[in-house]
């Protein structure tokens, strides 16, 4: 198919791509693995499109003593790819959570081009990395050609697509903490078979000492129209031994109020009993890595 | 694609009924919607830009508000098509009187539940690619509605109040 006729701007510096993304009406390119198809299918026409990907600015992936964390964290450029994220060293030992959570989305052509920033900014409710991104309570830098702000992971995305993001604003960074030594992690997802995007996907951490569980962070994607942390789990499992029974207890609770999803691929039902499942096992990994 | 659900409105089951047939406030409420004219008792005529993350589809279309059980309930009918393709939705509205936890308002904590029992048909290629977001794009659409249905009718509640 093809699209309708658009005007194409491939501007070197974030300020000339913020200025012509102020004018109106444009939509910004970064791996358009989502955007492409809809242009495609004509379910989006911009009049302008911004590709982004010539903005070394936002390629930067780095470490930052200070500032958004108490331990130090990780900037990742908002074109990151899944590829880049999922095998940088960097990120393999600071925040390894997330380097799991790349290298689980699509298959190795999505991941080579589709971009942290470009997910987020979908914000499609089977992402992966939303899961991952709630866990750590990772914060999105976004910019404007006026100013920058930067926002929880949990307030930006707002519901099914519809972030907190303006028409004139761009996604610069994802802000997640360096990882404390010891935390174990694991991200496990039930894959839709033709495309990748989870039917559901949970993502934990967890950390323990003298044989307590102490610290439990669990974010669930696909169940419901946006990812969110689930409390319940982590407030039940925390103080407990981390035992199997502690595990299947605390995990029975993923789904409890939650709204899920229903779709071709599996039932409300359905989604709610295999995210009981899937933090089950998200959680029993995730003790076993941890020290 | 059955919908269903409830949202609680910090408004008096009158209140809430009379807005949401008050064609000044639907326009309002609805997201992306551009004009909505009366054509004829409980019909209505729209026009909706609906944008979603990277999709925009213009839609035109027709409201119709049938069974009416003033203030109790009433079905609502909507149907509407544009390029990107078409939709119909059915849907039972239900108005029952409850108490308000969040957002209480300055007429305290009495409320409304409005519980919506409905079925959605979606074609064309909105569809074809996109059956696996269109129940939770739908529901987002809803609570969207309601949350500003919400905010219009705190609004026109003030202003009935402090002159
Ligand atoms: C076959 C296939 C399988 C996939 N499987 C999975 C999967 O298993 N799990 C998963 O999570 N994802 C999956 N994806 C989606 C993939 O991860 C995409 O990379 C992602 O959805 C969009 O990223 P992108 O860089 O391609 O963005 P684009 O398609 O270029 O853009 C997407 C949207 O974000 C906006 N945008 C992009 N960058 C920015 C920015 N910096 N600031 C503001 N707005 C921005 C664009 O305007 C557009 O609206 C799959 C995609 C395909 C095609």
């Amino acid at each position: 198919m093809i699209p309708q006729n658009f005007e194409y701007s491939a501007p070197t510096s974030l300020k000339e791509a913020l200025a012509l993304i102020a004018k109106g009406d444009a939509k910004v390119l970064a791996g358009g693995m989502s955007l492409i198809p809809l242009m495609k299918l004509r379910l989006a026409a911009p009049e302008h499109v911004v590709d982004l990907s010539r903005i070394a600015d936002l390629k930067s992936v780095h470490e930052d003593g200070k500032g958004e964390f108490p331990g130090g964290a990780l900037h990742l450029g908002a074109l990151a790819t899944h590829f880049e994220i999922e095998s940088s060293a960097l990120v393999r030992s600071k925040c390894p959570l997330l380097a799991e959570v790349a290298s689980n989305i699509g298959d190795v052509q999505v991941r080579n081009v589709g971009t942290i920033g470009g997910s987020t900014a979908h914000a499609d409710p089977a992402a992966d990395y939303p899961a991952g991104l709630m866990a750590l309570e990772a914060k999105v830098h976004l910019t404007t050609a006026k100013g920058e702000r930067t926002l929880p992971i949990d307030q930006f995305i707002v519901d099914a697509l519809s972030t907190a993001l303006k028409p004139n604003e761009l996604v610069r960074e994802i802000i997640v903490p360096v990882e404390t030594r010891g935390t174990g992690f694991s991200y496990q997802k039930l894959a839709q078979p033709a495309s990748g995007f989870a039917v559901v996907g949970v993502a934990a951490r967890v950390r323990k000492s003298a044989g307590k569980v102490t610290f439990v962070r669990v974010g669930v994607t696909g169940l419901a129209g946006k990812a969110f942390r689930a409390t319940r789990v982590e407030k039940l499992l925390e103080g407990t031994s981390g035992s199997a029974a502690d595990i299947q207890k605390a995990a029975a609770q993923a789904a409890e109020g939650v709204d899920a999803n229903t779709d071709l691929h599996a039932s409300a039902d359905y989604r709610r009993q295999m995210t009981k499942v899937f933090t089950a096992r998200a959680l029993t990994q995730a003790l076993s890595r941890a020290d | 694609m059955k919908v269903g659900g409830s949202y609680t409105l910090p408004l008096l089951r009158q209140r809430a009924h009379e807005l949401l047939q008050d064609p000044a406030i639907l326009a309002r409420c609805m997201p992306g919607c551009e004009d909505l004219k009366k054509i004829g008792p409980d019909e209505y005529e729209m026009q909706m830009k609906v944008v979603v993350s990277a999709v925009q589809g213009l839609f035109a279309g027709k409201v119709r508000i049938t069974d009416q059980k003033p203030p109790e309930s009433f079905r609502l009918i909507v149907e509407g098509s544009g390029k990107v393709g078409f939709m119909k939705g059915d849907g039972l509205l239900t108005l029952v009187p409850a108490t308000v936890t969040t957002g209480v308002s300055i007429l305290g904590s009495e409320g409304t539940e409005v519980r919506y029992e409905g079925d959605v048909q979606v074609g064309g290629t909105l569809a074809g690619v996109g059956q696996r977001l269109l129940d939770s794009t739908a529901k987002m659409i809803i609570r969207k509605f309601f949350e500003k249905l919400a905010e219009a009718g705190a609004e026109t509640e003030q202003a009935a109040i402090v002159p």
